[in-house]
């Protein structure tokens, strides 16, 4: 611990404190600009200026370690002198009139420290130089006229999002915040993932899609759950007058902010067609009825159908309404179809391996933090799910390498220091070599002596160079923290074999040791796992069914899941939006969205987490849970809403955390 | 006690400032029960009295020799003088212009501006004033109050007005402090 003295107050921070955080740790404040919680101390725009007792300067607070013994003082007549200097300096360097910017009135860093200088003007104006606005952009505009060059969107973009697009090019006063080398950000390496839009403490770096409508203080923030993929990321959602005006990553969660385009941008594009009354096909046409005739109809087809009904629900759907609609359709009415729309595909192999095994073998997203090198199989992550990939990309610079099996083109295959590019469907066999690599070459950190298979059987089965296989095995057994992420290239075409060759290879690299489980995997959509642990990951086997209940919510649905309800009589859809599975359908019930219903998301290493409701639906839809026990209720089924000893009825792949 | 008597004007602005000022309603009474208003572009007399008044208000930046003629009479003849909104404080929206300067902004507006035909000419009558970079009133002569806002709110012109009409320095800052 480090004792020292702040405006004559004794503080106690732990080794390794910057005064600038010693002095929030006990509520003083240091005005700052270029200082972000979530980025690296930069020193940059020199607003958090403190006297230091025996130094000559002022010093930067928020790059200067606390250390026994100091004397500091923060609200010295000389330090408020410096700052109003430095926020002149600032003001005069580019385009700061406020009437014209979208962030003036609140939501400008640069302005309200000023007004907390009690700023009524300018010492010096500024100094009328155009710089390049870039709006070539098509999620947000950077206006370098308004930067004061703090470097957060620099830091976020290497530090949040691994994707190190932005730089600066020329120095001093003419310095500017470019994109690759200097290309317009339109053309850019920008994955568009927007964490620089959210640090940025001016209106430099402002979205398209939720400028001037708004400042921070007119919206209601809900802190919720992204639904984009199965990491489930913490997001904020800005709204008003319910409507949703911004996502915002949360820095509160393990995210720590950092979200993708998907989450970000591409949940607020909806361009579908929203349902808002139940119809039913009468003479062949869905014609519009009430909810009383509809769950009449409902319960009547049902009722005659009860074994014969072939159930598929969104793993979007909250764990709660997935949890009901696997006791309506499974428990309650008999039915062994119950599935998700997923049909097990991200999820089935590997549950049913650490359900044979009674063991979960896969760790948490957390190891991708301190693995030195991560090979990736059976995945696009940058596709599919993004912000994984950002968890890997950002420590590339530190050292980790990445090593990227794919038969196809990968997103990843620029960045992988080794790409591997075996035959398709080889998996268990890539395993097989990496082993007999490890062990010929000597690097196995267990005693195992033999592999499987020779490496010569291993190597023409999955039709990969020795030479390539053999540098894998040294980078991954080298390393000090290797981790393997599989995703459904793996799970949707391997059996039990290529998950053993997997977990194999994992203890022989020292991936997953009785300490540690470096083994990922990245599963479907948000609710994947959930879907896995209630059991509703079996193919969606329609033969010879008289219904079809299909609560797809807001998701997409594809047309080989519209094509297989071919020869089904009768199709019942809970959905959202208008599609080709509602054009099929003969009972369309309109329900809420995922960001109109409160619930529990389950994520991909087993975190649960709760997303409070942002948005009212509008009038005449119901929430999928209220649906699913009315449902219930017409039906006299009772529903076993205990959804959390649901989930862990069966052992899980990854631990569960309730 | 005599009241102290306040003369106000404007230059380059959009006048919003002054009608904010009236934006302050009723108010206006009490203002005038507290103080002698006395040339204001709002009120019958034209300029500030010679013979001095105790506060001066101006609205706008200064872009050509009448502002600045205007600027210094106003100094002159006021023991406070006072930037009243984001145009005298900063330079505002007239000062965008600075980023182009001021022939080009002149091209732009009467001779390449899309509803003209042929016939567009900047004017050039010698009795017009002569024009220069947009500059914050503080540039041109010495400030001793800063209001900034486009416009300053009301209740701001309120309590900005009463403070000095009773001979008080107002204190602008937290609620009473906005530059947009």
């Amino acid at each position: 611990m480090i004792n020292l003295t702040i405006n004559g107050k004794q503080i106690e921070v732990e080794d390794g404190t910057t005064v600038l955080n010693a002095a929030r740790q006990n509520d003083i404040k240091i005005p700052t600009l270029c200082d972000h919680k979530n980025l690296t101390p930069y020193g940059g725009c020199r607003l958090c200026v403190v006297e230091v007792k025996g130094m000559r300067v002022p010093i930067a607070s928020c790059t200067l370690p606390a250390s026994n013994g100091m004397v500091i003082e923060t609200e010295t007549d000389s330090l408020k002198k410096s700052r109003n200097i430095i926020l002149s300096l600032l003001f005069s360097e580019r385009n700061h009139f406020c009437p014209f910017c979208q962030v003036s009135g609140g939501d400008c860093e640069l302005q309200n420290a000023a007004y907390d200088e009690h700023m009524t003007h300018w010492q010096m104006q500024p100094q009328w130089t155009n710089f390049p606005v870039d709006t070539s952009h098509s999620r947000f505009i950077l206006d370098n006229n308004r930067c004061i060059l703090c470097r957060r969107c620099i830091r976020a973009c290497a530090e949040m999002s691994g994707n190190f697009t932005l730089g600066v090019e020329e120095r001093g006063s003419a310095t500017i915040v470019v994109a690759d080398t200097n290309v317009p950000l339109g053309e850019s390496t920008c994955v568009s993932c927007g964490s620089c839009v959210q640090v940025c403490p001016t209106g430099a770096l402002i979205d398209r899609s939720s400028a001037y409508l708004g400042h921070d203080k007119n919206m209601t923030v809900t802190r919720s759950v992204c639904r984009g993929c199965s990491l489930g990321c913490g997001i904020m959602i800005h709204t008003r007058d319910n409507r949703i005006v911004k996502i915002t990553g949360d820095y509160e969660n393990k995210n720590a902010g950092t979200l993708c385009e998907t989450g970000r941008y591409k949940t607020l594009d909806e361009k579908r067609t929203r349902l808002t009354t139940p119809m039913k096909r009468v003479a062949g046409q869905l014609t519009a009825t009430s909810w009383d005739d509809a769950l009449t109809i409902l319960a009547s087809n049902l009722t005659s159908n009860k074994n014969s009904i072939a159930a598929l629900a969104s793993t979007r759907l909250t764990v709660e309404s997935m949890a009901a609609f696997k006791s309506l359709f499974a428990d309650g009415l008999g039915n062994d179809v119950v599935t998700s729309i997923e049909e097990g595909r991200p999820t089935a192999l590997q549950a049913k391996y650490a359900e044979a095994n009674g063991e979960s073998i896969e760790g948490k997203l957390d190891t991708l933090r301190t693995a030195d090198c991560v090979l990736v199989i059976g995945a696009d992550l940058s596709e599919t799910h993004e912000v994984a990939s950002f968890y890997i990309k950002r420590n590339m610079p530190k050292g980790t390498r990445l090593i990227v099996v794919d038969p196809s083109e990968n997103g990843m295959d620029d960045l992988a220091n080794i790409n591997l590019k075996p035959k398709a469907g080889t998996d268990e066999a890539v395993f097989d070599a990496i082993e007999a690599a490890v062990i010929k070459e000597g690097l196995a950190r267990t005693d195992a002596k033999t592999s499987k298979v020779s490496l010569d059987v291993a190597l023409s089965a999955c039709g990969l160079a020795e030479e390539d296989v053999i540098a894998v095995a040294h980078m991954l057994a080298e390393a000090v923290a290797p981790v393997i992420v599989y995703g459904k290239g793996v799970s949707a075409f391997g059996g039990e074999a290529v998950m053993d060759a997997m977990v194999r290879v994992a203890k022989l690299t020292g991936a997953s040791d009785s300490e540690r489980r470096g083994i990922l995997s990245v599963k479907g959509e948000a609710n994947s796992l959930a879907a896995a642990q209630l059991k509703m990951d079996v193919p969606f086997d329609v033969k010879n069914r008289k219904v079809a209940y299909l609560a797809v919510g807001d998701d997409f649905v594809s047309k080989r899941l519209v094509k297989a309800l071919d020869d089904i009589p009768y199709v019942i859809v809970q959905a959202s939006y208008e599609s080709a599975l509602t054009e099929r359908a003969d009972l369309v019930l309109p329900v809420s969205i995922w960001a109109e219903e409160a619930g529990h998301a389950l994520n991909t290493e087993g975190r649960v987490q709760f997303a409070e409701a942002a948005l009212t639906g509008p009038e005449g839809v119901r929430s999928n849970l209220d649906l699913l026990n009315e449902v219930a209720k017409l039906l006299n089924v009772k529903l076993n809403d205990d959804w959390r000893t649901a989930l862990t009825a069966r052992t899980s792949v990854v631990e569960i955390e309730m | 006690m005599t009241k102290p008597k306040i003369s106000s004007d404007w230059m380059a602005g959009c006048s919003g400032c002054h009608m904010s000022l009236l934006d302050i309603d009723e108010r206006l009474l009490e203002i005038a029960e507290l103080a002698d208003i006395r040339a204001t572009p709002i009120t019958d007399l034209k300029e500030p009295d010679e013979s001095g008044v105790d506060v001066g208000i101006l609205e706008g930046g200064i872009n050509n020799s009448s502002n600045e003629e205007v600027a210094h009479r106003m100094r002159e003849r006021s023991k406070i003088l006072v930037a009243f909104g984001d145009c005298a404080v900063f330079g505002g929206v007239p000062a965008l212009r600075n980023m182009c300067g001021t022939q080009e902004a002149l091209q732009r507006a009467y001779v390449d501006i899309e509803s003209n035909d042929e016939s567009g000419k900047i004017p050039n009558d010698p009795e017009l004033a002569v024009m220069s970079n947009v500059r914050a009133l503080h540039e041109v002569v010495d400030v001793d109050l800063h209001v900034p806002g486009c416009p300053p709110d009301p209740d701001v012109i309120y309590y900005v007005l009463k403070e000095l009409a009773q001979g008080r320095m107002p204190e602008m800052k937290d609620e009473n402090l906005h530059w947009h």
